[in-house]
């Protein structure tokens, strides 16, 4: 993951300098910080190595006076006036007590959009390079399909003349039904898509591969270059070529969102896709819901303010980073494996915002230290596109007095939501450990949680769900979907976009 | 380790909510006692929506009932008086709701059973002098006493569990 650079940069803000600072000052900055992330003290540590990297990279620059005075004149040709975001750190608490064993704390990683860019001077719709990969196996014959063509008709209404769309169906094979071009003749672009017939099974691979070829041929970083792949049925053999295409397509700077209809598809496998680009993953359980979901999706990636957004989060050697979960906007459980986390796109006006849970050390001494360096860097759109980035580097301090802060309340309510995704996720676990009685143990508790918390609709979901467990040691495919995307959903604050009601519209 | 008040789990200090129960883990002994801001919860919210707990059955409400070992869920639009029991051949009327296809036979359900009546805004359930009783939450009913029913309640009839929950249509 180490190929994502970092071009464009104030090497001052990499180590935490002012430009006036003399060689004395730049030389101990750059200890400190090397002292923090040198890959000797942080073994199995891919977010502080390539950080390591990069300040490295700063401090060659500032010690060579050559390179100096031509970096700050590159500096002051950054406009002042130029969009950025912000970053925004928050821990659950700042005061630690140091204790004799490990403890827990979390922290909330929010980056805000520049306020400016939702007034009318600095309003644009981004232009985007959207494919279109759809599934038109057997089973999407039907009201599916038919719902399926709405949707991609009114996408290519609410697109404007200077976007770019692609469209690929895909069954057993791919097919190119709209190459990719200008949405300039719409007539002729709709009629293709109503000539779509469903047929054949469901092999995702060729695809998205088709889909990746149409976005590639006007790839560009001024773009915000997307794939939104829809399906119905499960991939089988060709999942670990899905996953390194969709690798290959991020490191493009192509993201992939992708959307599950009905209860047959591969929804690991759909997370795990999305998750190298930071797009999100939606479950949609009934048709009447899909064209509401694409449009709402659409609309929402031409509100970009930058693109190709990711933390790098380099813990101190004696910290570690055990999860991270996207919050908002849509979502979504992230992998540290990299220490890179791919985040999409950052909307006008809405911030990303990151729970992340780290482990502190027993033992700690006494007084100020710090626990991990967050970076947030992206593309921001503008009159011309520039890469950004924002440090944050917080400090705690470590006492011996018992008394506690009371964490701040969104991380509470954040946190509160979150445990009872990771409810679902134990009982599934449970289950696959073939532990029948936790796995039921932890439905029942999800469903008194969710009872508590005013949701009763899921709350009875789970509890079914627990019954069918304790009786056939499997959970049904609809109750295992609905708990995992509707619980993942509540996070968001805003309603589960398809119907929580199980029951009343079993139009599937 | 920090100890679940609710169900005796170790967590590791600084964890906010139990791993296993998924209740929160309040550091200050004074904010565990929630029941004023659990009350004021469900106070203000009663005004807008049923929640469970509610006795106040809305008009356009619905019924929901879970029962024991069957997946899906019984919706029963409310009449004034809606009997619960087992259809038998041997007499000609039947219970508005029947409980044969899940097993009232082997679990002692009564013919008519019980009866769920409606009131201005609230339920209330009758039993109708079973042989085996009806349990509300667990206390056995005196036949032919109504007790009122709440949002989220457990109900037995005989051997058959199920339990009751109010919807309101508009979530839909």
């Amino acid at each position: 993951m180490s190929t994502v650079t970092f071009e464009g940069v104030d090497a001052y803000s990499m180590l935490g300098i002012a430009p006036s600072s003399t060689f004395d000052d730049v030389k101990a900055a750059y200890r400190r910080a090397a002292r923090r992330l040198h890959p000797d003290v942080n073994r199995n540590n891919p977010g502080a190595a390539a950080q390591f990297q990069q300040i490295t990279g700063a401090y060659e620059i500032l010690a060579d006076p050559a390179q100096r005075t031509k970096h700050d004149e590159y500096v002051q040709k950054i406009p002042r006036d130029q969009l950025h975001f912000s970053l925004r750190v928050m821990p659950s608490k700042r005061r630690i007590t140091t204790l004799t064993e490990p403890q827990v704390i979390y922290m909330l990683a929010e980056v805000f959009p520049d306020p400016r860019a939702t007034h009318e001077s600095h309003k644009r719709e981004s232009r985007l390079n959207l494919c279109l990969v759809l599934d038109r196996s057997n089973s999407m014959n039907g009201p599916r399909l038919n719902q399926l063509k709405v949707a991609a008709h009114q996408i290519i209404d609410q697109m404007n003349e200077t976007d770019i769309l692609s469209l690929v169906a895909f069954n057993d094979r791919a097919e190119v039904i709209i190459p990719a071009t200008a949405v300039t003749d719409r007539a002729a672009l709709k009629a293709r898509v109503s000539l779509m017939s469903a047929s054949g099974g469901t092999e995702l691979l060729h695809g998205l591969q088709s889909g990746i070829g149409e976005v590639r041929k006007f790839l560009a970083p001024r773009l915000v270059n997307h794939i939104l792949l829809l399906t119905d049925g499960n991939t089988f053999g060709d999942n670990a070529t899905a996953l390194q295409a969709s690798r290959d397509a991020a490191k493009e700077g192509i993201a992939i969102s992708a959307m599950g209809l009905g209860q047959e598809w591969n929804d690991d496998f759909l997370d795990e896709l999305v998750s190298a680009s930071g797009g999100s993953s939606s479950y949609i359980n009934s048709a009447g819901a899909v064209v509401r979901f694409l449009n709402n999706h659409v609309r929402n990636l031409s509100k970009v303010f930058s693109d190709r957004m990711f933390l790098s989060i380099a813990p101190d050697p004696d910290v570690k980073l055990e999860s991270a979960f996207r919050l908002a906007p849509s979502p979504q459980p992230l992998s540290v494996e990299h220490g890179f986390i791919p985040l999409g796109t950052l909307q006008r006006g809405r911030n990303i915002s990151v729970l992340m849970q780290f482990e502190m050390p027993a033992n700690m001494p006494l007084g100020f230290r710090s626990a991990a360096r967050i970076v947030a860097v992206g593309d921001v759109f503008g009159e011309t596109i520039h890469r950004f980035q924002t440090i944050s580097d917080l400090s705690l301090e470590v006492t011996n007095t018992t008394a506690q802060d009371k964490p701040p309340t969104a991380i509470l309510e954040a946190l509160g939501k979150l445990t009872l995704y990771r409810m679902q996720e134990r009982a599934q676990q449970a289950l696959d450990a073939g532990d029948v009685r936790q796995a039921t143990r932890s439905l029942e508790n999800l469903a008194n949680r969710l009872q508590a918390l005013g949701e009763s609709d899921l709350a009875q979901q789970a509890r079914a769900e627990a019954q069918q467990v304790a009786h056939t040691a499997n959970l049904t495919e609809r109750g295992r979907k609905s708990l995992k995307f509707h619980t993942r959903s509540l996070m968001s604050g805003e309603n589960s976009d398809s119907s929580t009601s199980s029951n009343s519209n079993g139009d599937l | 380790m920090t100890k679940c008040p609710y169900c005796g789990t170790q967590n590791r200090p600084g964890a906010l909510f139990c791993d296993d129960c998924g209740q929160p883990l309040l550091e200050d002994p004074n904010s565990l006692t929630l029941p004023t801001k659990q009350i004021e919860l469900v106070t203000s919210e009663i005004n807008t929506k049923a929640t469970w707990g509610t006795a106040r059955f809305a008009e356009d409400a619905i019924i929901l009932v879970h029962i024991r070992d069957a997946t899906e869920p019984v919706q029963i639009v409310p009449r004034a008086r809606v009997v619960i029991g087992r259809a038998d051949a041997s007499t000609p009327n039947k219970p508005d709701l029947d409980l044969t296809s899940y097993g009232a036979m082997e679990k002692g359900v009564s013919r008519n059973h019980a009866a769920i009546y409606r009131s201005e805004d609230t339920l209330t359930l009758v039993d109708l002098g079973s042989a085996n009783g009806t349990h509300l939450n667990g206390q056995r009913l005196i036949p032919e006493q109504p007790r009122v029913l709440r949002d989220g309640d457990e109900i037995r009839f005989g051997k058959l569990v199920v339990h009751i929950y109010f919807k309101t249509s508009v979530s839909i």
